[in-house]
Parts: structure tokens; C-alpha cells; sequence
């Protein structure tokens, strides 16, 4: 890929992926979740921070760790290791606030050209329809989508 | 495969790791869910 990215583990369904952030303000561990959601072979894409001493888990902190486009081109990567496991599913994000879309805005755009070798790559606008998406546009969501299910990467 | 390779390599060496079984059949991130179900509520979803 374009970009580093951390590696990551996951467990053998391939719908929890794990990885640590290191940067300025030391290590960070990180959960995604891949979720099916009330329409069939959809996915809702989750992802925060995973504090092992509490247990908690948060996607709405603002970590600051200094590497927000490493940890941005990992979270694309697990969809590559996700949809290699369920080629059939259409993956959806959104942010938990409008920062966090931003960010995963950024997180697509700067992986587009890549991903769109792969996947169709889609943004809710606001008057709830999905077009192409297109980088600089404001949406609500994402949704990516495998081209080829028959792929192996 | 060369270490080259794998820097280039859409999905990164993973590893299995057994302490994430301990989510299973939990939702991490509930609001989220909540948020993206409602969102595609009345959306006419792409036709791919």
C-alpha cells in the first residue's frame, strides 16, 4: 500500500482486528469491528481506541498520537483482510461525530486510488443518496463495496 | 515472499489472536451501529 500501516491480529471469524498505535504519547491500542447490521451482507465498520486495564473502548476520543494516516491506512487494510473472509458484504462507516467523518473522509481519499483498483467506493450525501464517491465532498457515511468476490489478495 | 513483498501487500502478516475471542457475539461499538442502521433506514441503497 501507499501508505504504512501497523500490523494488526484478528480473530479466527476475521470481524475483530487489533493494533497498536505508537506515537507521542506512547502506545495506543485499537479495536475494529466488523458488525452485520439490519440489511442483509451489510457491515457497519467500527473502530476505537481499547484501554486492556478498564476494558474500555471508545470511538469518539481524539488520541492526537501523530500518526492518524498510518492508523487510517490500517483500518482500509483490515477491509481488505475482512472482505477476503466475506467477499459478498458491503462495508459502511461512519464517524461517530462529524470530526471523525472528516477523518475517515481523509482515511478514503488518500487510500482512493488503491482502493478503487478493488472496491466501489460510495458516499452518502445529505439528502440520503449514495453517489461515486468523490473526494472533497461532504457525505454522511462510506460504503465500499468488493468488485471481484472471487479475488484472492 | 521478500520483505519487500510484504510492505507492498494490500493486507499485512496477521496474526490469530486468541484473546479477542472474548468479544465474540459482543457489539463494540453499539451507538455506532445504532447510528449507521438508522442512517440506511430509507436510503435507496446502490445498485452494484
Amino acid at each position: 500500500m501507499k501508505y504504512s500501516r501497523y500490523n494488526y491480529s484478528t480473530e479466527k471469524e476475521s470481524t475483530i482486528f487489533e493494533f497498536t498505535s505508537i506515537g507521542n504519547k506512547g502506545h495506543v491500542k485499537k479495536l475494529v469491528q466488523y458488525t452485520e447490521m439490519n440489511i442483509e451482507q451489510y457491515y457497519n465498520l467500527g473502530f476505537g481506541d481499547y484501554n486492556e486495564e478498564s476494558g474500555e473502548i471508545d470511538d469518539e476520543i481524539i488520541t492526537n498520537n501523530g500518526d492518524s494516516l498510518k492508523i487510517l491506512a490500517t483500518v482500509v487494510s483490515t477491509i481488505y483482510a475482512f472482505t477476503a473472509k466475506y467477499p459478498k458484504a458491503y462495508v459502511y462507516a461512519t464517524g461517530s461525530n462529524d470530526v471523525r467523518t472528516r477523518l475517515y473522509r481523509m482515511g478514503i481519499t488518500i487510500n482512493l486510488e488503491e482502493l478503487k483498483d478493488d472496491f466501489y467506493v460510495y458516499g452518502l450525501k445529505i439528502n440520503n443518496s449514495f453517489e461515486a464517491f468523490i473526494p472533497g465532498e461532504d457525505y454522511l457515511g462510506f460504503l465500499v463495496k468488493r468488485k471481484n468476490e472471487k479475488i484472492e489478495i | 515472499m521478500t520483505i519487500k513483498d510484504i510492505n507492498k501487500a494490500k493486507i499485512p502478516v496477521i496474526r490469530i489472536n486468541n484473546k479477542l475471542d472474548k468479544f465474540k457475539n459482543t457489539v463494540l461499538f453499539p451507538k455506532k451501529l445504532a447510528m449507521a442502521n438508522k442512517m440506511l433506514e430509507n436510503v435507496e441503497l446502490p445498485k452494484i
